[in-house]
């Protein structure tokens, strides 16, 4: 019986296994050529998750798609986990998209390490697509050695907005170029047990509070890292008196007059705060200004703009763009570039203005000169539209301090691969002295260790 | 039958494909798949350890991946921040594992007697243990200890006490708050596994000679359970030691607040991309982590041993 069974079974068995390796071939190769009757005319797009990305992905279909005949296949990530996807996609040659949303800081970067496609010349020869039309700042912060690696979706820079009715209850005047110390003068005489005289970033981050912190530093002349003739980090200059200076600066303000639980505390808190109306002024990006005149923000029309306010130099606002590039890998660059074109394009900012539930006011903005001379958006973001563009073009991308340094362009960051990391453990041990448990002495000792150890 | 296979065995001496490897023979697929799937990356790891290997986007600085013999490692024991993160972590872990246990045992007292909607309160006080880690830390940041929507600060500012930002002043006590929230049913039910093979004629007989309630506890009760308090705490250590969610979630790291997992992420993938070096730490934690394990696992066994002679 042993052996009958034995005799048995695996031919059974061979047959089944025959018949189920066919199925799955015949499967596959069915499935393949059905993708590969649809692959030509679609590109994978890889954006971040935020309200003016959305909007576009929802237009895509009825503007683009079915003029130019190309599907646009959408990945929509958070910050975080686009910037992971796209640094691994990018930098190993995967070919997984035609087109990746990536920041003003990797794009320079990338550019230079060969990892995507050059755009200068399509960019310059596409009428439609008006290249002079770029914010030069945007537009130089997205190049390198002359190069456009990315075309800007979404720019924004950095200025304080302030509740004018609080300061003109208390008398006070805001000067429309202020320097820190009126800025700080100002939010200690309004500061008060129900309103904070100021809202200043302190989560930890270099995106957070190394973004905020870093344009105050520049203006104070101080600097991460000091730089070689040929532009590389030389010495890490955290232990210098100025960085010190910068840093109790920031953090004293917070302490004395700045919001409630600091250290916990950036963009979004800040914004919800400065709406519930407990902070009078925030020093933060430009595109909150959009916010906070929305047609449901409860402290609609009672705000005054001002420019990032200065020490030592004439500017200190940052500048960020989220941007579309072609990574070298892309397998279809041509139709990617058509996808660019459009979707940055002059003209997808006008359909934006009209085909989007936010209306004017929620356009992608800050990439285009042409943007800001449109008259339903002069109309819609009358209160902060001419200070938004003075602030963009302000923004002193290629020269943010008094010193010569590595990793430009590059304002609220230094565009070196390793500021991410000691960006992100220094704002911790920053973060900890705003929030009284650390002394700036060991803050600025270990973070000078954790810079110069960066960069060896 | 029996003879039949001992001669066939005999027969075949030194031949690897008798018949035990016959009968071992289905489970080499298997077992090839593990070793590939957990050694190989152990022995590449081990490899990187010895190498200043970087993400690509780090290596753009023109300097090629090179071998750098023991560097990777001398540099560790130069590290006051990893002797800072393993300082977070034995103070994370034994505060976490401590008041867990001391909440889980209060809780399995109640809960070890007959009381109207016992069933109800068992499982509301299980379901901490049930939810995702980050949720948990989440809920936590979001709905208890912020100061602009924490329920924490409303109350205090309601009894006219000032509102305290309690992740920014007290990062490692919010994180311990959370752990021991989360790990305290699992203690309770071990306890309460404990408190239930309690032999119930002996605390009758202490009754009837006349002892106190607290007496029987620390006289009879407590000594029981010694043996489900000691597998508590190590079981609880294990999985304490390697928090992660709460850290990322609450405070993303900082001084007071890092722990050892978290200082390998930030040292390797989370925007550090320095695998050499993060490879050396990895392999100096899985060393101690042998260490305790093999000391740990033998107390265990012990545990096991005691129990079966009981």
């Amino acid at each position: 019986m042993h052996e009958a069974r034995n005799g048995s079974t695996p031919r059974r068995v061979k047959v089944l296994v025959g018949v189920f390796v066919a199925g799955i071939v015949a499967l596959a190769s069915l499935a393949a050529t059905a993708m590969g009757g649809s692959t030509a005319k679609t590109i994978s797009v890889a954006i971040v998750a935020n309200p003016q990305m959305q909007d576009i992905a929802s237009l895509t279909p009825s503007l683009f798609t079915s003029k130019s005949g190309i599907k646009v296949k959408y990945t929509i990530l958070d910050e975080g986990k686009l910037r992971e996807v796209t640094t691994r996609d990018v930098g190993s040659g995967g070919k997984a998209f035609d087109v990746v949303m990536i920041g003003m800081y990797e794009t320079p970067q990338f550019g230079t390490a060969g990892l995507l496609d050059d755009l200068t010349a399509q960019a310059k020869g596409d009428k439609a697509y008006n290249y002079n039309d770029l914010i030069p700042a945007v537009r130089s912060g997205l190049s390198a050695n002359g190069k456009l690696y990315a075309s800007p979706f979404y720019a924004e820079s950095s200025f304080v907005m302030y509740r004018k009715d609080v300061l003109k209850s208390k008398g006070l005047t805001m000067p429309s170029n202020p320097t820190w110390s009126q800025v700080a003068t100002i939010a200690r005489k309004i500061n008060s047990p129900s309103m904070a005289g100021i809202c200043l970033r302190g989560k930890p981050g270099w995106g957070d509070l190394g973004a905020a912190f870093t344009t105050v530093l520049n203006t104070f002349g101080g600097t991460w890292w000091s730089s070689t003739a040929d532009g590389k980090p030389a010495q890490a200059q955290i232990n210098q008196p100025v960085f010190k200076t910068a840093l109790d600066f920031y953090a004293k303000l917070v302490q004395d007059a700045g919001e409630k639980d600091a250290a916990n505390s950036s963009f979004n808190e800040c914004l919800a705060q400065y709406q519930a109306g407990k902070v009078a002024m925030w020093y933060d990006a430009t595109v909150a200004a959009g916010l906070l005149e929305a047609k449901d923000s409860p402290v609609k029309g009672k705000n005054g703009y001002a420019l990032a306010p200065v020490v030592k130099t004439k500017a200190s606002g940052w500048l960020w763009s989220w941007a579309l590039a072609i990574p070298k890998s892309s397998p279809d660059a041509a139709d990617a570039w058509k996808y660019i074109s459009w979707a940055t394009g002059p003209s997808y900012i006008k359909a934006a203005g009209t085909k989007t539930k936010g209306g004017w006011a929620s356009i992608p903005p800050g990439t285009r000169l042409s943007t800001y001379q449109i008259p339903q958006y002069k109309q819609a973001a009358a209160a902060f539209a001419s200070k938004t563009l003075d602030a963009m073009k302000a923004a002193p991308i290629n020269n943010p301090g008094t010193t010569k340094r590595p990793g430009l362009p590059g304002v609220q960051y230094v565009g070196i691969p390793q500021f991410q990391d000691v960006g992100n453990r220094c704002t911790q041990l920053f973060s900890s002295v705003i929030a009284g448990s650390t002394k700036d002495t060991t803050a600025l000792s270990q973070c000078q260790q954790i810079a110069s150890s960066a960069i060896k | 039958m029996t003879a039949a296979d001992a001669t066939l065995r005999r027969g075949r001496v030194g031949d690897p494909f008798s018949s035990p490897w016959r009968r071992r023979l289905p489970l080499l697929p298997a077992l090839l798949f593990t070793i590939a799937i957990t050694q190989l990356p152990f022995l590449v790891s081990i490899y990187y350890s010895f190498t200043n290997l970087k993400d690509r986007t780090q290596s753009l600085l023109p300097e090629p991946t090179k071998f750098v013999g023991i560097d990777n490692y001398k540099a560790i024991f130069n590290d006051p921040f990893f002797r800072q993160a393993m300082w977070t972590s034995v103070k994370m872990t034994v505060l976490a594992v401590v008041l867990s246990l001391v909440f889980g045992t209060l809780f399995a007292i109640l809960l070890d007697r007959k009381f109207f909607g016992q069933g109800i309160v068992r499982t509301l006080l299980i379901t901490p243990f049930l939810l995702m880690p980050v949720v948990a830390a989440l809920i936590w940041k979001q709905q208890m200890f912020s100061s602009l929507f924490g329920i924490l600060d409303k109350v205090l500012e309601f009894l006219g006490l000032t509102a305290v930002p309690f992740i920014s002043d007290h990062p490692l006590g919010s994180i311990v708050t959370v752990l021991v929230w989360q790990w305290t049913p699992f203690m309770m039910l071990i306890m309460l596994a404990g408190l239930q093979s309690q032999p119930s004629d002996i605390i009758e007989a202490a009754g009837v000679d006349g002892a106190t309630p607290f007496g029987i506890f620390r006289q009879l009760t407590l000594p029981h359970l010694r043996r489900y308090l000691e597998l508590g705490a190590l079981l609880g250590s294990i999985y304490i030691v390697q928090a992660f969610d709460a850290i990322d979630q609450m405070t993303g790291g900082g001084p007071g607040s890092t722990n050892v997992p978290y200082f390998v992420y930030q040292e390797s993938i989370g925007g550090g991309f320095r695998y050499g070096s993060a490879s050396a730490y990895a392999i100096v934690v899985v060393i101690f982590s042998i260490v305790i394990a093999t000391f740990a696992l033998r107390v265990l066994s012990g545990l096991l041993k005691d129990e079966e002679r009981a």
